[in-house]
């Protein structure tokens, strides 16, 4: 599903994020990524995601190279991923319901459609009683919660989680990579950057270590 | 493996028919757009006030000048051709001459107004009974009306200035005078003012313009967290575009729509008076407002202006944002 061919990134700065990657996921997978800050964990999702271009090598996605979508394809390839930022990235001035459906709107859904969606979403994540709320009234946790919810709501065929636990408390942190858990089992392909190694050990899954470049 | 094969018939989204897409979008773009504007009734506006008034100048303009075009129009029709008569000659005379001229192909109608008629006709005005009481003698001289054939004679003024070259050789005419003088100058006139106008709507169309552009800039502005969640969630340009582009055409058209109800309430305010100015001249000169046609053209210019401004505002963004990725 996702395949890093000797991928490399060096920023502009001169820093160099990653260097000569081969990684293969299969669909389905739930895999972790994990290392040291600044090992390049973000910038492995961001290239998956688009947000980054690799400066050397390739990334495949079900098969064909990333590097082949022109710009204009790029906005409907996002569309069949749900990325999950460290910050939320919350519109302040949408209510929940308004900023989960930020994806669907984009897709041109229904109305009505809208609605059954959103509040599965966020059924699911456990914010069903914060609909109307505003990201303002809500905790750091509920606001990561109303990100993955976002994320989620289109069904994208993968998931990418950038931190999704970095400022959470434990017990909270546990169940939203349950969460995780469950949207891998519908059949979603799921990749998660932490450095909370307890917590990915604890979830038995594909781990992914990162050497920072020297 | 099952579960892989689930991920395999996964689809990102219950497929939405492009068109019904397309038609959800606009109408979240229309419903989005509206609800910006009242949600800063103070800019908002400011804004449609500066459009509306810049609006309303090359209307009012143009509408005077469609006045001032209509007074000469009415006397286009029939250009006529006035012959006075030197004063030593006969009623009769006048009348033979008449009838000879009559006989020319190049004349329709020739009416004669006798020195006696005329001075009748003067007492009738107001004003003048007096001052004609005070003459001994009836001054005015016999006067021949020609309305000649325009298919024969040719439209343009020049060719009626040949023909009335023509008739002033007759040995009793004293002059000749065209009626439409007054209106070639006029015309004259009004066709630099015309141009004027022109000018000035230009002008204030892209005062319309940079209003609307600036506006928009300004909420783009506001709202660039949001552009760049959307857009990472997938947002392609013509989504992010939509709502700031609805926006222009609110601002132009609700403009517009201002500057009309100015426009004609500032007519209201100017009819009773020219009526009376009219009465004063014995016109029937009535004021003319915007037609609907006027009216549609205005809204629809407007609208447009907004659009293009906002396209211009958006446009730049997008193209900057973009070269930044």
């Amino acid at each position: 599903m996702i395949e890093f061919n000797q991928v490399s990134k060096r920023y502009p700065t001169g820093q160099i994020a990653l260097y000569n990657i081969n990684l293969t996921l299969l669909a389905g997978e739930m895999v972790f990524i994990t290392g040291h800050s600044g090992a390049g964990k973000s910038t492995l999702l961001k290239l998956v995601a688009l947000l980054e271009r690799p400066t050397q090598g390739e990334v495949l996605i079900g098969g064909s190279p990333l590097t082949r979508l022109s710009h204009r394809q790029v906005p409907a390839y996002r569309r069949r991923i749900g990325f999950i930022f460290q910050d939320p990235h919350l519109l302040y001035d949408r209510s929940v319901f308004e900023n989960v459906a930020i994806p669907l709107l984009i897709a041109g859904m229904r109305p009505s459609e809208i609605r059954r969606r959103v509040h599965a979403a966020l059924d699911k994540v456990g914010l069903s009683n914060k609909v109307s709320s505003f990201p303002l009234m809500l905790s750091a946790g509920e606001k990561q919660r109303v990100g993955i919810a976002r994320a989620v709501v289109n069904r994208p065929t993968i998931i990418l989680a950038d931190e999704p636990t970095g400022n959470l408390d434990p017990e909270l942190a546990q169940d939203i990579m349950y969460t995780f858990a469950q949207f891998n089992e519908l059949g979603a392909t799921v990749l998660i950057a932490s450095h909370d190694h307890a917590l990915v050990e604890r979830m038995q899954k594909r781990t992914i270590v990162l050497q920072k470049v020297e | 493996m099952a579960k892989q094969q689930a991920a395999q018939k996964r689809r990102p989204t219950a497929r939405t028919h492009p068109l019904d897409a397309w038609l959800n979008q606009q109408k979240h773009a229309i419903q989005f757009s509206l609800q910006r504007l009242w949600f800063s009734p103070m800019s908002t506006w400011m804004t449609l006030a500066a459009i509306a008034i810049a609006l309303s100048l090359p209307t009012s303009l143009h509408l005077l000048l469609k006045n001032l075009q209509s007074l000469t129009d009415s006397k286009r029709e029939v250009p006529t051709v006035t012959l006075f008569l030197k004063s030593n000659i006969s009623e009769q005379q006048a009348k033979d001459r008449a009838e000879l001229l009559s006989d020319l192909p190049q004349v329709v109608n020739v009416e004669v107004i006798t020195r006696d008629e005329a001075m009748a006709d003067f007492r009738q005005i107001t004003g003048f009974a007096e001052t004609l009481e005070t003459l001994d003698d009836n001054p005015l001289p016999h006067v021949l009306i020609i309305t000649p054939k325009l298919s024969l004679l040719g439209v343009t003024d020049q060719d009626i200035q040949k023909f009335a070259q023509k008739l002033e050789v007759y040995q009793e005419v004293d002059s000749v005078q065209i009626d439409v003088e007054w209106i070639q100058r006029l015309r004259a006139i009004l066709r630099i003012a015309n141009r004027i106008i022109l000018v000035v709507s230009i002008l204030l169309g892209m005062t319309v313009l940079l209003v609307v552009g600036n506006t928009i800039r300004l909420d783009i502005e506001n709202r660039k967290e949001e552009i760049t969640v959307t857009r990472l969630i997938g947002a392609t340009n013509a989504y992010i575009r939509r709502p700031f582009l609805y926006n222009g055409i609110w601002l132009g058209l609700f403009g517009g729509v201002i500057s009309l109800v100015i426009v004609n309430v500032a007519l209201l305010f100017l009819l009773e008076p020219v009526s009376q100015l009219s009465t004063l001249y014995g016109g029937r000169f009535t004021l003319q407002g915007l037609d609907g046609l006027m009216t549609l053209e205005i809204l629809l210019a407007s609208s447009l202006l907004g659009l293009l401004g906002a396209w211009l505002a958006v446009g730049r963004y997008l193209w900057k944002s973009e070269a930044i990725e």
